[in-house]
């Protein structure tokens, strides 16, 4: 027995070594699964998001000059868009003097801003923290954008910060279409260009164009139907038999991320319940929004 | 004794908080640097090799949480530990005193502590690349990236060796 001991205190080395080892093998292959992390163990635990929300508060103004400029003229874009609209709202009211041009369904979603913490664009499998969590209502899946586009989606929240899948992680990925065709697939980073990401899935007879405009197809409840993610900047170099893969410009600029919305559904729950097979209950009004369930991944 | 135990603390909070911020950074698009493993390679040689490892493992976690790379930094940090004795006993001078020494350019010279400052830093970028491109196909571009953070990193290590050595002896 003495013997024994004397050998574990011998070669004690060996075992703590083999422990933080397995360790930290055992952390590595956890963290490769979504939505069941450990919150202190994730950027957006306590002690963390205080440090990044100071580095934050200084770093922020940084952009702020080019930030402006991308507003401006995101800006200019949006009022274009608003008279181009009106003038097609009143023709078609000249049309269809009875009919309402209320779209119910996106009354369902409500934006709420966020200040982006930390980030990283340089990794495999990339993760934004915000600075807000399940105290403003947030909850895992819920879709985040930006002035650009699709930033990624809620993966676990803290009483006040949040940390999200960014879409430049393969783990996760969009239903997008073709604004203009509909044409409709799956848009997915696979590393490298934090700038670039492939849209695949898409039918062999589509019809596309260098420039066209990329939206989220509204398949999920995270993302309404028509948000910008990108434009086309052609195929992408590896092409399966089945289908044609895109590469798309993504209209978010990951590394200069700081100001993002997060989309609240209002019936996500309900929808939850739908895809699992479940009816909705007769009093809806009871129902908890946004259900976490592991069948709605994106 | 108690004077180097909050030195060290001190120099491993700095340097945390300056990889932190060196996490987001990614110069021309290949080269990040990494400091805070000078804290693993600054441990005294006559520590025991437990204490090493277990300092190893909880910066590389610190910093894995502050990255979300659970177990990535932690893993690196452990194996770089683990290689810290073997290297210095490779590199230093054969007549120097080993008891309570702490690797660096004033004690083990110049030349010495670059060679062991290379092998250690390369083997921990080429380690934690290496993990972080498990499921990458991108071969070339790690293999730049690793050249490249390598080298950033050992001009910063190097750097921040001379200045923490104030030369009036071993400040820290």
């Amino acid at each position: 027995m003495k013997n024994l001991i004397d050998f574990f205190l011998r070669h004690s080395a060996w075992a703590v070594f083999l422990l933080y080892a397995v360790l930290s093998i055992v952390m590595l292959v956890g963290s490769r699964n979504p939505y069941q992390q450990r919150v202190w163990l994730t950027s957006a635990n306590a002690v963390s998001s205080t440090v990044y929300g100071a580095m934050g508060a200084v770093t922020g103004y940084f952009n702020l000059h080019s930030i402006n400029a991308d507003l401006e003229q995101r800006n200019a874009a949006l009022e274009m868009e608003l008279v181009d609209l009106r003038m097609q709202l009143r023709e078609l009211r000249l049309q269809l003097p009875d009919s309402t041009f209320d779209q119910p369904s996106l009354n369902n979603y409500r934006l709420l801003p966020a200040l982006v913490i930390s980030n990283s664009v340089a990794l495999t499998h990339n993760h934004v923290t915000i600075d807000r969590g399940s105290a403003d209502g947030l909850e895992p899946q819920m879709g985040v954008v930006d002035r650009g586009g699709v930033v990624g989606v809620v993966e676990v929240t803290s009483s006040h910060a949040a940390r999200l899948i960014s879409l430049l992680n393969p783990d996760i990925s969009v239903s997008c279409k073709l604004k203009d065709s509909d044409y409709f697939g799956r848009l997915i980073w696979e590393g490298g260009d934090p700038r670039y990401a492939t849209l695949d899935q898409l039918p062999k007879h589509t019809v596309y164009e260098v420039g066209d405009t990329i939206v989220t197809s509204g398949y999920s409840d995270m993302f309404p139907e028509g948000i910008r993610v990108g434009t086309v900047v052609g195929k992408a170099h590896e092409v399966s038999a089945g289908d044609v893969q895109l590469r798309i410009k993504l209209g978010t600029d990951f590394s200069r991320l700081s100001e993002v919305r997060v989309i609240v559904n209002g019936r996500s729950a309900e929808l939850r319940k739908l895809e699992n097979g479940n009816l909705p209950e007769s009093d809806k009004s009871k129902t908890p929004v946004g259900t976490y369930s592991n069948s709605s991944r994106p | 004794m108690t004077k180097t135990i909050i030195h060290f603390i001190l120099l491993a909070v700095v340097l945390l908080l300056v990889q932190v911020v060196c996490n987001k950074v990614m110069l021309l698009g290949i080269a990040m640097p990494i400091v805070f493993i000078y804290v693993i390679m600054r441990l005294p040689v006559s520590l025991h090799v437990n204490w090493v490892l277990t300092i190893a493992f909880l910066l590389g976690l610190i910093v894995d949480v502050f990255n979300d790379t659970p177990g990535m930094n932690a893993l690196s940090c452990t194996l770089l530990a683990a290689l810290c004795r073997p290297m210095f006993r490779a590199y230093a001078p054969r007549d120097i005193q080993e008891d309570g020494l702490l690797p660096s350019m004033l004690s083990m010279g110049g030349w010495s502590y670059f060679k062991y400052a290379l092998t250690l830093t390369l083997f921990y970028v080429a380690v934690l690349f290496l993990i972080q491109a498990f499921t990458l196909r991108d071969w070339l571009l790690t293999l730049e990236r690793i050249g490249a953070s390598a080298a950033l990193s050992l001009v910063l290590i190097l750097g921040i060796d001379s200045l923490v050595n104030t030369g009036h002896g071993e400040g820290l």
